[in-house]
């Protein structure tokens, strides 16, 4: 089991392995279908800044937030699977989700040195290690605003890095 | 019957327990899983789904952030009648059910086209959330027994009402239905799943009897067809949450209607995902 505190450095990267067990701790964002592409539109408009929001080193939770928790939402939806090569050429390092991704989306994965991760859909477990939570961008979304959690021991399981897919390797 | 308050309570709390609490069954499923499966991360997995459980219940808070849509089923016995103030009291339970658990905010505002493009916005009111229309069903034992089932939307993603020529064998049916499961499990995300499965003469019929299998569905009673489904299902390798291992099919719960006189059977199947059915049953 590897402890993951935030933010991630670069050189952590590459000792994370497929089907390795982690455990992430820090300050994590969560966007999912409606918020990621507005994230990745700021970051071509570069206004992450004015937002406040800081990708390098960071966890994107594809998840919404609401009264009844967080939990994770499929990551190959369109709109949250086509964020992530934008997203991880931006700074972000770790991709929390579940399901599987395409070709594209490991390549570009490894293109710039981030990986993705399954996250169980622990809702209870999760809420009693989520410390804080606020909304950063687009309130009007509601719980599926881009938020700032706060987490302790938030369990994982590395499921692509390095070109390699946890979903391929089962066939 | 009970008056209108104890009503609303009993369905207040029975909803609360529905969507925080895995049933005896369920969580001897979970360890006899954990305890024959053979892949590490699987296993992991499945740990920590019942360790969930475990806080979930403690807590009497959801099991999942899809707190999921509230189906009824009403058992009806002989001397039993409904009333339309019985049913505002359940729905009023309902209600507050979701207040309480808290279920997630996600019912959407708006006319037609804005329901359908979401256009309107959520409700931010966790009991903003209707219900999907009462299923009643006639029984000997002299009841009025509520069952409240949530239902999340992933299963609903990759669940299936279709068609199948029998060709006047059994076997035929259950390759249909296995060969659906292994692709919807596959996909679903958030497997093992318990397969709920309804086999009628129409889509209403089959789809009606699909969710009275997850009703009446218990995982430690398993007859032959129902074991061959979870069997075969488990050796697909897809494993929990689709990551590889032995556990794909916690069970499968079946319910077969009358039929007709045809050579067309109509199958609904929903592949429940590792914490559905989420469920509880009252007596009003």
């Amino acid at each position: 089991m590897t402890t993951i505190i935030t933010p991630i450095t670069e050189v952590l990267l590459p000792q994370l392995n497929v089907g390795e067990n982690i455990t992430i701790s820090g300050y994590i964002y969560t966007g999912r279908d409606a918020v990621l592409p507005k994230i990745v539109n700021l970051i071509k408009l570069r206004q992450l800044k004015e937002y406040g929001i800081y990708l390098e080193g960071s966890v994107i939770f594809h998840t919404a937030v609401s009264v009844a928790g967080v939990g994770p939402t499929s990551s190959n939806k369109f709109e949250i699977e086509s964020s992530i090569p934008a997203l991880s050429a931006a700074g972000v390092k770790i991709h929390l989700g579940k399901g599987a991704l395409s070709k594209d989306t490991i390549k570009a994965l490894n293109q710039y040195n981030s990986v993705y991760a399954v996250i169980p859909p622990v809702t209870a477990l999760l809420n009693s290690k989520t410390l804080s939570q606020k909304v950063i961008a687009f309130p009007e979304l509601g719980m599926e605003a881009f938020h700032l959690l706060e987490v302790k021991d938030y369990p994982a399981i590395i499921a692509v890095a390095h070109g390699k897919s946890i979903y391929d390797e089962q066939k | 019957m009970m008056n209108r308050n104890d009503i609303i309570e009993k369905v207040k709390v029975a909803l609360i327990t529905a969507g925080s609490t895995f049933s005896a069954d369920k969580k001897e499923v979970y360890r006899k899983a954990i305890e024959r499966e053979t892949v590490p991360g699987a296993k992991w997995i499945l740990e920590t789904t019942l360790q969930n459980a475990l806080v979930a219940e403690k807590n009497r808070s959801p099991l999942c952030d899809d707190s999921g849509i509230p189906h009824l089923f009403l058992e009806v016995g002989p001397n039993k009648n409904i009333t339309g103030e019985l049913i505002a009291a359940i729905h009023k339970g309902v209600k507050e059910g979701l207040r309480a658990l808290p279920g997630r905010p996600m019912a959407i505002k708006g006319g037609d086209t804005q329901r359908i493009d979401q256009s309107g916005g959520l409700d931010f009111d966790p009991g903003a959330l209707l219900s999907a229309p009462i299923l009643l069903k006639p029984t000997d034992e002299d009841v009025l027994r509520l069952h409240i089932l949530m239902h999340g939307g992933g299963p609903e993603i990759r669940g299936k009402t279709f068609r199948v020529f029998h060709r006047h064998k059994v076997s035929v049916v259950t390759e249909e239905i296995i060969e659906w499961a292994v692709e919807a499990s596959g996909k679903l995300g958030c497997s093992p799943v318990t397969l709920a499965i309804g086999i009628g003469r129409s889509h209403f019929e089959a789809t009606s009897l699909m969710l009275e299998a997850m009703v009446f569905g218990n995982h430690s009673i398993q007859n032959e067809i129902e074991q061959e489904i979870t069997d075969r299902l488990n050796k697909s390798n897809i494993g929990p949450l689709g990551l590889g291992g032995d556990t794909t099919c916690l069970g499968t719960f079946l319910k077969v209607g009358p039929q007709r006189a045809s050579g067309v059977r109509i199958v609904s199947m929903r592949p429940c995902c590792g914490i559905e059915p989420r469920k509880a049953s009252i007596d009003l």
